[in-house]
């Protein structure tokens, strides 16, 4: 097995681990820590697939700002020098009840993935993938940007508004 | 990639084809800075969207014949399109001026500058989802919408019940998107494009797995479910119409869902419709599955679901809430036959929907104004304390209901007959059984307003002049457009045509 | 460099993720975490995408995962200031605790 593939294995375990003890840890600052090992075993992949650019942001923005914020809230939330860091979860019927439905949804998408047979062309351009995005930002998909800038400025408004204290 | 020169031509062409939801967003610009330079002014943002809500509206009506695509095929304008923004407009016009008359807003809220810029941000993100035609612009307008509505909802924070709603609703909203992207990334590796236009044309030509046609398609739909409150898509519908301020309830039950329905519409029609040229009357489906079975599924869950539940409700909102739901079941009905009869009778029925639900929402809010409640048992004798309200409201009621003289029994009446046309008897026998279950709560509220507390002494409530102005101009529509429809259902039949492409 | 490991590894890889990510929202009753296994959701996806961009040298895949990732952090940024005005008004962050509304 050569380098990548076993590149692949490791970073699949992180996450598949990491994800895990964020969705089952009692302890919020445990999930949020393991939640940035999740983020950078995804940022590893991206690199793999030859998407750099997506790499590099996914490692700014998820780690550096999404979690950022999440340990902020978790802060400001939580009586860190009282006792209440830790959380439950529900009882045990509807933890039951989400695990077979999970269960059940979980093998049928591997099914529907192990079996389809995807849409494969020639490859369209090659080249530097950060080149690449740039051009197709402002030619192509120059709509969807200047949407987005519209939503992230709403975005700040709301998020400005709601969090003032007073 | 296109020659500069080229590219400049068409990004010109593009520009004059977006007036609209240009002048929305300079219009949220200039309140924006307005709100931050002159912060004693009470309502100043409101006016400015005011005249940003008719400036669009005349760039709207220049539009009014053209058919083409924008933005390298991201963004397309046509009637049906052209329809539903009249219709948005007209309800993001009326929602601002019953946040006018809303007392809680301006005793509960922290000032209104941003209320107002944050419904003309999402008048914008509704404007970009009803003319969209690539996967990723619905994705952003879908968010636009909804991130602007998860503040609005949460707007009064003081109040218990919006910080809660707010909630509610972000948790469910996020987690509802996050499920459409992820049909939408099954939907492209199996096709290869984003684009509406161009995964027709592949389905057209090449067989795919249907299994996972069907499983991407249903996580798609989850996200436009939940715009529209379908069931099972519905869970957050009851509390944030609760919980929100009554404006915004209003807005989400005609607005949002108008946007919800039109890019369901354009969706299911641009991708699935087989392109056999002069046949357009009559959808054709690519592909072995039978979307009109899985659409009706829906359409009697919602109405079944939001009339029975309805019943047993005691506040008023939450009643509306759920009968909004109903309606949107009725909606889908229409939804499901997939054929030019079936959108027209959608086009007619939203813009019916719309003054009648603005309406009764607005008496909501008059009545909450005076006695600060919406539990429908603090409404007993209200028809004696505030004979206007209590008229315009049981016009709202039997409009709602469907029926006749008023506004929605012709959408019911055109729903029905495209439903019974298309060979679903069933569904319209459904659909009559529900109308007739809605009855029920809807005559509840006029039976507390008339015949319950009929000789108290209770005060009689006051309000300004100028509400009841406002007030007139839903109620009058909704009498008058139930006797004089015809232009209604000759400008829905002219816009039922969907643009395919080229 | 993609031909050691199959698309479907990938794809299987995300698909154990999204429903990893949907079990926390489903069984959480901490706003918080709930947030963050949105948040895994949302990264599963953008995996999805990246895939099949890479298989094919398509772009429009990495374009849409440039895309959901501002909205990510846009929607964490109003997530998380709704959850700190609701922790001022009712001093809790357990969604089962605020239930002021019921059916």
């Amino acid at each position: 097995m050569d380098l990548v593939g076993l590149a692949f294995y490791f970073l699949a375990a992180l996450i598949v681990i990491s994800a895990a003890i964020v969705v089952f840890s009692k302890n919020i600052m445990y999930s949020a820590f393991s939640l940035m090992f999740t983020f950078f075993g995804v940022a590893g992949l991206y690199v793999l697939l030859n998407a750099d650019f997506l790499a590099v942001t996914q490692i700014m923005v998820y780690i550096g700002g999404i979690l950022v914020l999440i340990i902020f809230g978790v802060m400001l939330t939580t009586r860190i020098t009282g006792v209440d860091v830790k959380s439950n979860s529900l009882g045990k019927i509807q933890v039951g009840i989400a695990g077979l439905l999970s269960t059940i949804i979980a093998i049928s998408l591997i099914v529907v993935f192990s079996s389809t047979k995807w849409f494969l062309s020639e490859p369209k351009v090659s080249g530097d993938s950060t080149k690449l995005i740039g051009n197709e930002l402002l030619t192509n998909y120059l709509l969807a940007f200047e949407a987005a800038s519209v939503l992230l400025l709403i975005a700040i408004i709301g998020a400005a508004f709601i969090a003032r204290r007073k | 990639m296109l020659g500069l020169d080229q590219f400049i031509a068409e990004l010109n062409k593009s520009i004059s084809m977006f007036l609209p939801e240009t002048a929305l967003v300079i219009a949220f610009l200039v309140a924006l800075l307005l709100d931050l330079m002159f912060k004693k002014s009470k309502n100043l943002t409101g006016y400015t969207a005011l005249i940003g809500f008719l400036v669009t509206g005349y760039f709207l009506f220049k539009q009014m014949n053209m058919q083409s695509t924008a933005f390298s095929n991201m963004f397309v304008i046509d009637q049906f399109g052209i329809f539903m923004k009249w219709v948005i407009l007209l309800s993001s016009i009326g929602v601002v001026l019953i946040s006018f008359f809303t007392n809680e807003l301006y005793e509960k809220a922290k000032g209104v500058g941003e209320y107002f810029t944050l419904i003309i941000g999402m008048a914008f993100g509704m404007f970009l989802l009803v003319g969209s035609s690539n996967l990723i612009i619905i994705y952003l307008a879908i968010e636009t919408m909804s991130l602007s509505s998860y503040v609005l909802a949460g707007y009064t924070k003081e109040v218990k019940r919006a910080s809660e709603a707010s909630l509610k609703y972000v948790i469910f909203g996020a987690v509802s998107s996050g499920i459409m992207i992820y049909g939408i990334s099954i939907l492209f590796g199996l096709t290869g494009s984003l684009n509406l236009f161009e995964i027709n044309r592949f389905l057209a030509a090449n067989p795919v797995n249907n299994f996972a046609l069907f499983l991407s398609v249903i996580m798609i739909l989850s996200g436009f479910g939940y715009k529209i409150s379908a069931v099972p898509f519905h869970f957050w519908t009851p509390d944030v119409y609760e919980g929100a301020p009554v404006p915004i309830t209003a807005y989400l039950s005609v607005a949002s869902k108008a946007a919800g329905f039109a890019i369901l519409l354009r969706f299911f029609k641009v991708t699935f419709l087989d392109s056999v040229p002069g046949n357009d009357s009559v959808w054709t489906l690519l592909g072995s599955i039978d979307w009109h079975f899985v659409i009706a599924i829906l359409a009697v869950l919602s109405m079944t679901l939001g009339n029975l539940v309805a019943l047993w409700q005691t506040n008023v909102k939450r009643i509306l809430a759920y009968s909004s739901i109903a309606h949107a079941g009725y909606m889908l009905m229409a939804v499901s036959t997939m054929d030019d009869a079936g959108v027209a009778s959608v086009l007619i029925y939203f813009f019916m929907y719309m003054v009648m639900n603005l309406g009764a929402f607005y008496v909501v809010a008059l009545i909450a104004n005076n006695i600060g409640s919406e539990e429908i048992d603090d409404y007993n004798g209200l028809g004696y304390r505030a004979p206007i309200l209590g008229i315009c409201m049981t016009l709202f009621l039997i409009s709602l209901t469907g029926l006749p003289p008023t506004a929605g029994f012709i959408g019911k009446l055109y729903v029905f007959s495209a439903v019974v046309k298309a060979g679903y008897i069933w569904l319209a026998v459904v659909g009559v059984i529900n109308s007739v279950i809605s009855l029920f709560y809807y005559v509840k509220i006029f039976r507390n307003m008339y015949l319950n507390d009929v000789d108290s002494n209770k005060s009689k409530l006051t309000y300004s002049p100028a509400s009841i102005v406002l007030l007139f101009v839903f109620a009058i529509p909704t009498l008058y457009l139930g006797i004089f429809f015809n232009d209604i259902v000759k400008w829905a039949s002219y816009s039922a045509n969907i643009f395919m492409g080229k | 460099m993609q031909e050691s490991v199959p698309l479907n590894y990938y794809l299987i890889l995300s698909a154990i993720f999204f429903v990893m990510g949907a079990v926390g929202v489903l069984t959480r009753r901490n706003a918080i975490i709930i947030f963050m296994s949105i948040e895994m959701m949302l990264n599963a996806v953008n995996l999805t995408f990246v895939s099949f961009s890479s298989y094919n040298s398509d772009p429009a895949g990495q374009m849409f995962v440039f895309f959901v990732m501002a909205v990510a952090a846009a929607e964490a940024a109003i997530g998380l200031a709704i959850v700190l005005a609701l922790y001022r008004n009712q001093q809790t962050v357990y969604v089962d605790k605020v239930n002021l509304m019921k059916w």
